[in-house]
């Protein structure tokens, strides 16, 4: 017995029940389009976040945001009261901190360069630090000053994606930008920082002294974050402690009343950074086994149906000469051979829906062999094992019954 | 060819009844003879056939094929005796659905060590002129030309032995007489042929016919003159 022959001539038979193969195939399918979707979209996803967390956090930054108890990037509650003074007293107080950079932010308002206009980019006011402490550097120009900032001069860096919109045959540097109606002047262009995991362009951003933000683009005297440096990232806790003691006492809280501010260190961010993953690299993940697990219980038991409908079949290959391995090994290799097109049916809709959804989200470098890899092992397995039973219930059948 | 030494099967159905299919049967079949074992159903002769294609094993007794005893060998290796020595041709055909006449008669040869299987098939389905029809399905066939093509199946790979099982138990009369042409005919040509059936009309086309009753041989005679098949519709036979 060639087993080749009966690889060829196993898969040739499922290829003339289509209905059959192609319910079997159902499973594998959806449960690997899910899996490749979910592996490859997440490893992109997750190195995307990693960067931006470092970004944010280096290995020695703090960063204090306006209301309690949100996620980054979550609504603002109500009670919006982080002001200025507040950093400002607790580099004082608190021994330990490095620098620190303050930070307000405005959308909505559009960018104007003579006829162009930009309307998409987001406006954030940051004192004289900011290049010292959020580590953005400047491919030309240069940053504006704490006499800039004391004074709330009119003057902005702007981003890769600004500078090409609006000044497309000219140097940015020294020309003029209107924010809202406010005239301004360009004195630096930001280094490009890509897109954020939420799929924000970074680079289409203006970066203004805060105080300018505050008092002539907006009346506002508060802050959105605040980002410190430490000078000592293995005191984390106790500073993060020690400034939420601070802040609660500027903020008059009773002991009863949360916080309405929210401090995020390094170790957060890993945490966050670990729940993320846990939601892309075993929940997902496991919600598609879950489809292949029932779709390989669905093609066990049509299995287990044609193998009674074939009784004769299996009695006449038995007669013909087929001993009772090769009858378990066809119907093994007939249920493997399905679910692994499904599979590989899947490793390819689960690649085109990757690239679909990393446009959308502005992730590049999709890493699908991982998840590809994983897509043809768990179809093929599935199948093996739902192929097991009703192989091993063909192969036991007795040819003098089968053939009655 | 083929020896039976005081052979008995015993069943024991679901009920718990014990039935005896077989009880003491000592037989002799030449190479090259055309013998039809002839009974009523329940007389056992199903359980002979399947005796004697090993698709099932004797209680009692030994069986000699080619002088070597075959009762009492493993599942495997008979599945080995099955596709070299013996083939099978049913009364409903076991033709596979959906599949080409080329592809059930080239059956055989997936389960078979021969590493050249190629043309053999063709060579078969034309053996039983059906050289125009290899590429049709089963359902696309007449009766007799199904069995024509499960006869071409048992042929392919060369076995001394074809055991026919009520062969033109599903024909009408004219294709039983065309499938009993090509048993005569391969008869002719030096086959054992062993035929198990009901109908003495057709047992009357054998050169030999053994009776079977209750599992026992009752009679086992020669027939002077074997009623020639071709002459029943000589058109048709061709």
């Amino acid at each position: 017995m060639s087993t080749a022959r009966l690889v060829q001539h196993s898969i040739r038979t499922m290829a003339r029940y289509k209905l059959r193969t192609g319910f079997m195939m159902l499973g594998s399918l959806v449960g690997v389009t899910a899996l490749t979707l979910v592996v490859s979209v997440g490893q992109a996803f997750e190195g995307k976040m990693t960067t931006m967390f470092s970004r944010i956090f280096g290995d020695s930054a703090i960063v204090i945001s306006d209301g309690g108890g949100r996620m980054m990037g979550g609504p603002h509650g109500p009670g919006i009261r982080l002001k200025i003074d507040d950093i400002e007293a607790l580099a004082k107080e608190l021994p330990g901190i490095q620098g620190w950079d303050p930070e307000q932010q405005l959308s909505g308002v559009d960018l104007k360069h003579g006829a162009a206009t930009d309307s998409a980019a987001g406006i954030q006011g940051d004192s004289e630090r900011f290049a010292q402490v959020w580590g953005r550097g400047l491919t030309e120009g240069e940053y504006f000053d704490t006499t800039a900032v004391r004074g709330s001069a009119r003057v902005a860096l702007i981003g890769e994606t600004v500078a090409k919109e609006l000044y497309p045959n000219q140097d940015p540097i020294g020309a003029d930008l209107e924010i809202g109606s406010v005239p301004f002047r360009v004195i630096g262009v930001l280094e490009p920082w890509g897109t954020n995991p939420h799929g924000m362009d970074q680079d289409n951003f203006v970066v203004v002294p805060i105080t300018t933000l505050m008092r002539r683009l907006t009346n506002v005297d508060t802050i959105s974050t605040a980002k410190l440096i430490m000078s000592d990232p293995t005191q984390a806790s106790q500073l993060s402690g020690g400034i939420r003691q601070i802040l609660r006492q500027r903020h008059a809280l009773d002991t009863g009343q949360p916080d309405d501010f929210t401090i995020l260190t390094p170790i957060d961010a890993q945490k966050e950074i670990g729940s993320i993953k846990k939601v892309l690299f075993l929940y997902l993940p496991l919600v598609a086994g879950i489809f292949l697990v029932v779709g390989g219980f669905v093609a066990a038991s049509l299995m287990l149906v044609s193998v009674n409908e074939r009784v004769g079949e299996i009695g006449l290959r038995r007669a013909v000469g087929a001993q009772p391995g090769d009858i378990r090994l066809q119907f093994l290799i007939e249920t493997a051979a399905t679910t692994l097109a499904g599979g590989l049916a899947g490793v390819a809709l689960g690649y085109l829906g990757a690239r679909l959804g990393a446009n959308k989200m502005h992730l590049q470098n999709i890493l699908v062999w991982n998840a590809a890899f994983l897509g043809i092992a768990a179809s093929t397995l599935t199948g093996l094992l739902a192929g097991l039973v009703p192989a091993l219930r063909a192969a036991r059948l007795n040819p003098a019954d089968a053939l009655r | 060819m083929i020896e039976l030494r005081s052979i008995g099967k015993t069943y024991v159905r679901p009920t718990g009844e014990t039935v005896r299919a077989l009880v003491d049967v000592s037989f002799r079949i030449d190479r090259g003879e055309f013998i039809a074992i002839v009974g009523t159903s329940g007389s056992g002769k199903s359980t002979m056939m399947n005796i004697l294609g090993l698709l099932d094993q004797p209680s009692v007794g030994s069986y000699l094929l080619d002088g070597r005893d075959v009762a009492g060998l493993r599942v495997n290796d008979q599945a080995r005796v099955r596709n070299k020595k013996v083939g099978f041709v049913f009364q409903t055909f076991h033709l596979l659905p959906r599949t080409s006449a080329l592809e059930n008669v080239e059956l055989p040869l997936l389960y078979s060590d021969r590493t050249s299987i190629k043309g053999l098939g063709r060579q078969a389905l034309e053996a039983v002129k059906l050289a125009d029809r290899i590429h049709h399905r089963p359902s696309e066939l007449s009766g007799g030309q199904q069995q024509r093509v499960a006869i071409a199946r048992a042929l392919v790979n060369e076995p001394d032995l074809l055991l026919a099982d009520e062969p033109t138990g599903n024909l009408d009369s004219r294709s039983a007489m065309e499938i009993m042409a090509i048993f005569q005919a391969l008869h002719r040509a030096g086959r054992t042929v062993v035929l198990v059936t009901h109908d003495r009309e057709i047992a009357a086309h054998c050169n030999r016919i053994a009776r079977i009753e209750a599992g026992r041989i009752v009679s086992d005679e020669l027939v002077a003159q074997p009623k020639d098949a071709l002459k029943y519709t000589p058109q048709e036979a061709r």
